[in-house]
């Protein structure tokens, strides 16, 4: 039987099922709901030590040119390197794995009411070239000249000579574990893409697919779209650094600005590819805990698909100062002050979902709000960030920082923790305790605005990015109580996340046992028992009757009615 | 597995491309014109490239999914150059 | 086969197909940045003719015959296997892979003959792009040469469905070397 039409596996197949090993169940495993924990695993692995990072450095920019406990002094190249490996971590190897591989992974089959991903084997191979990405990210820090020091953005001539940063052998390997990820997420996508495409169980249409698959989905499609591009330029990086070639070097007839500009072609998509799977689980909580159906489904899908592609021609507004055609300001500044209208269109249908809802605060729902809170305060710096005018004052300063700390930490952290919280219960077959959950969620809200916030101001005040100390510059210094406020919330939000981490291990050893639908939620993973078995769905995967936000109906006889349960709960 | 479609004679098509390709090579070895040159050559590639995607890769019976798949990054491909104009064609 | 698919699949789409197409087009992105900025360098700098007066207009141009006509024979294999012929389609793959190698095998004269008369990637931006070009399309034909090959020695992975979307592949590369040949040997 072809792994590669898992949906199609009958009755007889299931029964002949018998359990595997160790190696097979937790380690080889094609199953998507185990790549989906692998993936969960190493992007946690990997979130402690991009926040370790973090702290060290704001402990630098707080208290400049003391040493810092546990680590020493930070010279200003190692300084270059925390930062730049900070930024790597976060968005390829924390945001990434943890949005897309894991709640993609697991959500999808389940939500679709397939056994499997299309291409289980592919699934597999795709986490495996991930953690072997991991693994040479994690070399490239013990590597002589340690880690990649040219910013996650890695703009030659800094990252194509050696000499100019000092680090050889480590920024190689970054462009060797940026090149393997791409590739494992490339599988992922494709995946991704033809599961939602094929697999749909009979009865889920296009227009009854919950509103995280057609996230997912776009984010599959923005990355696969966007990311080939930057491929070419970190081939082109690659061969300037070790074969001499004159791609970005300008004595030679190359241009440094071409990376700017095949970076970023990807990278303004690759902000989205991270933002809309956390827009998809934020809008799949919603619903549940406000009792009503999705505002505006289908305009979701619109505004989602229109974002997506206007994704593609607004990457010049992170170049207005790089010396690029001045032409170009104006027409990028035009598209990105569109783009912003499809993502208000979606924060307008999420309060509109709450409006009059009968609206329960269990955890999950406390982080999806907190989402919508921080991510409209990050939306509206995003607007200053996107016009030339105003961008060429807030440019390279960490008025930058806050705007994309604010966007990103509200879709990696709250959104994730509101899946995270949500589905816990459906992954593990534990629930989570409920009082550690709300404090964790107060203590990351209050400590997350009391570390960014105040870098608007700082920003604002002529703080310029991925500087190592603050005090060398004299318009700095009546503000630098600014950047030791900023570090005390960091640590504070960094313990505070132990709280988080005590629930997860408590729960799971002795939370109680989750029943299969603990939130009385619509969609088809709340039909399989918690957690799932191999193959999801025992002997007949389900039918679809209806949409996956049928809540509150007049004529249902429950507030809630399952997909798959359709006339039968109705009167 | 889909019953037998409509083949698009497969020896027709490739000696369409050789003779394209001739045409090509016939118009890059003509001296002077350079601009009309390089306009056959292209033509004639975009066409080579049309035949066999239209008829090799069978597009031309896909549903219009697939062509969407296909249509897609070229055209994202063709912004991409056409934004990089400005500033390494005229700047250098 | 297709008779127990459960899902109302957008109807005739094998999920090998459509995931295949998703990987052409982010290959077609790759390329596309690739040729991308070639094309804006080329506009906006000259003599690159110059430089390419040094490539062998001759090689280039057996090359790129030879991989249209193994467009041509891989896509008669998926015919012959369609039909169910199988030494039929035995021929046509072998002659879609020896087309393949015997691309490579010139590719790989190129390379030394040129890098003896002294021009390495190093050589300036033309040739940096030259390389890194034809060098990436090269892998790609040999990572294509690679999964026709065991198709070829396997009876068992060698279906309809299977050659097909090895095809797609095949064509793809060949598509590429059809705007690289004119691209770099022709302008």
């Amino acid at each position: 039987m072809s792994e590669s039409r898992a949906g199609t596996i009958t009755a007889e197949a299931g029964a002949h099922h018998e359990a595997p090993g160790f190696w097979r169940a937790y380690v080889f495993s094609t199953d998507h709901k185990m790549i989906a924990k692998q993936y969960l695993t190493l992007g946690l692995v990997w979130t402690l030590v991009g926040g370790l990072l973090a702290a060290v450095m704001r402990w630098q920019l707080a208290w400049p040119d003391t040493a810092v406990p546990g680590w020493g002094e930070i010279a200003p190249e190692v300084y270059n390197m925390l930062v730049t490996m900070h930024g790597t971590i976060m968005v390829f190897f924390v945001a990434m794995p943890i949005l897309l591989g894991a709640f993609g992974n697991f959500l999808i089959p389940l939500m679709i009411g397939a056994r499997d991903m299309a291409f289980p084997r592919l699934n597999m191979l795709s986490v495996w070239t991930f953690a072997l990405a991991s693994l040479v990210l994690l070399v490239s820090f013990f590597v002589p000249g340690g880690a990649a020091s040219a910013g996650w953005t890695g703009y030659p001539p800094l990252s194509a000579r050696p000499e100019f940063t000092g680090v050889n052998w480590g920024l190689n390997l970054w462009i060797l574990a940026h090149a393997l990820e791409f590739a494992a997420f490339l599988m992922g996508g494709v995946n991704y893409l033809t599961t939602a495409i094929v697999l749909r169980a009979p009865g889920m249409t296009f227009s009854r697919v919950p509103m995280i698959v057609w996230q997912q989905i776009t984010a599959a499609a923005l990355f696969l779209l966007s990311v080939g591009p930057l491929i070419a330029g970190a081939v082109m990086l690659l061969l300037d650094r070790t074969l001499g070639t004159a791609f970005y070097a300008p004595q030679v007839g190359g241009d440094p600005l071409l990376w700017q500009h095949l970076f970023w072609f990807f990278g303004h998509p690759e902000v989205y590819v991270i933002l809309f799977p956390a827009l998809g689980l934020v809008l799949e909580v919603l619903p549940v805990f406000s009792r009503k159906p999705l505002f505006g489904y289908r305009w979701i899908v619109g505004a989602t698909v229109v974002a997506g592609a206007l994704s593609f021609i607004v990457w010049a507004h992170h170049m207005f100062i790089s010396g690029m055609d001045p032409r170009l300001a104006m027409p990028f500044s035009i598209t990105t002050i569109l783009i912003s209208v499809p993502f208000a269109y979606i924060v307008f249908a999420m309060i509109a979902t709450l409006w009059r809802g009968s609206i329960r605060f269990p955890t999950p729902m406390l982080f999806a709000l907190g989402f919508l809170a921080m991510f409209i305060m990050g939306g509206l710096t995003g607007i200053f960030n996107g016009s030339a005018p105003a961008d060429i004052y807030v440019s390279r300063t960490y008025f930058v920082v806050a705007h994309f700390h604010y966007t990103l930490f509200s879709a990696v952290v709250f959104g994730g923790f509101a899946g995270f919280y949500f589905w816990f219960p459906k992954m593990f077959g534990r629930m989570m305790s409920e009082p550690l959950g709300k404090l964790h969620f107060w203590l990351t809200l209050v400590f997350f605005n009391v570390t960014f916030f105040p870098l608007h101001h700082i920003g604002l005040a002529g703080m310029t990015r991925r500087i190592a100390n603050p005090l060398q510059y004299d318009m700095l210094v009546p503000h630098q109580w600014i950047n030791v406020v900023s570090t005390v919330g960091t640590f504070c939000l960094v313990a505070a996340q132990l709280v988080f981490v005590l629930n997860v291990v408590w729960s799971l050893v002795s939370g109680r046992r989750a029943p299969e639908n603990p939130w009385e939620a619509n969609t088809l993973e709340w039909a399989a028992p918690s957690p799932p078995p191999h193959l999801n769905w025992g002997a007949t995967p389900p039918t679809v009757y209806c949409g996956p936000y049928e809540y509150s109906l007049p004529e249902a006889r429950e507030d809630y009615l399952p997909q798959n349960l359709g006339p039968a709960r109705v009167r | 597995m889909a019953t037998d479609k409509a083949h698009p004679n497969y020896v027709a098509i490739w000696v369409w491309l050789l003779a394209l390709m001739g045409i090509g090579l016939a118009a890059s070895a003509i001296p002077g014109a350079r601009v009309i040159a390089v306009t056959v050559i292209f033509a004639t590639a975009t066409a080579k490239a049309l035949l066999v995607a239209l008829n090799f890769m069978h597009l031309r019976f896909e549903p219009r999914l697939i062509y969407a798949i296909a249509l897609v990054p070229v055209l994202f491909a063709l912004v991409l150059a056409v934004t990089l104009v400005p500033d390494f064609v005229f700047r250098r | 086969m297709s008779s127990s698919v459960q899902a109302p699949a957008i109807p005739g789409i094998p999920a090998g197909k459509v995931g295949v197409w998703w990987f052409l087009a982010s290959e077609i992105m790759l390329f596309g940045g690739l040729i991308a900025s070639f094309i804006v360098f080329r506009l906006g700098s000259a003599g690159w003719s110059g430089e390419a007066a040094h490539l062998s207009l001759t090689i280039g141009a057996i090359n790129t015959l030879v991989l249209l006509t193994s467009s041509m024979t891989v896509v008669q294999a998926f015919a012959a296997a369609e039909r169910g012929h199988a030494s039929t389609l035995q021929l046509f793959l072998g002659l879609t892979i020896l087309g393949g190698l015997v691309f490579l095998g010139f590719k790989a004269v190129e390379y030394t003959t040129e890098i003896r008369a002294g021009f390495t990637p190093a050589s300036g931006i033309f040739w940096s792009f030259y390389y890194t070009m034809t060098g990436l399309h090269a892998l790609h034909v040999l990572a294509g040469v690679v999964v026709n090959a065991i198709m070829f020695a396997g009876a068992r992975i060698r279906n309809p469905r299977r050659v097909e979307l090895a095809g797609l592949y095949w064509h793809f590369v060949d598509i590429v070397w059809i705007f690289l040949f004119p691209l770099l040997y022709l302008s």
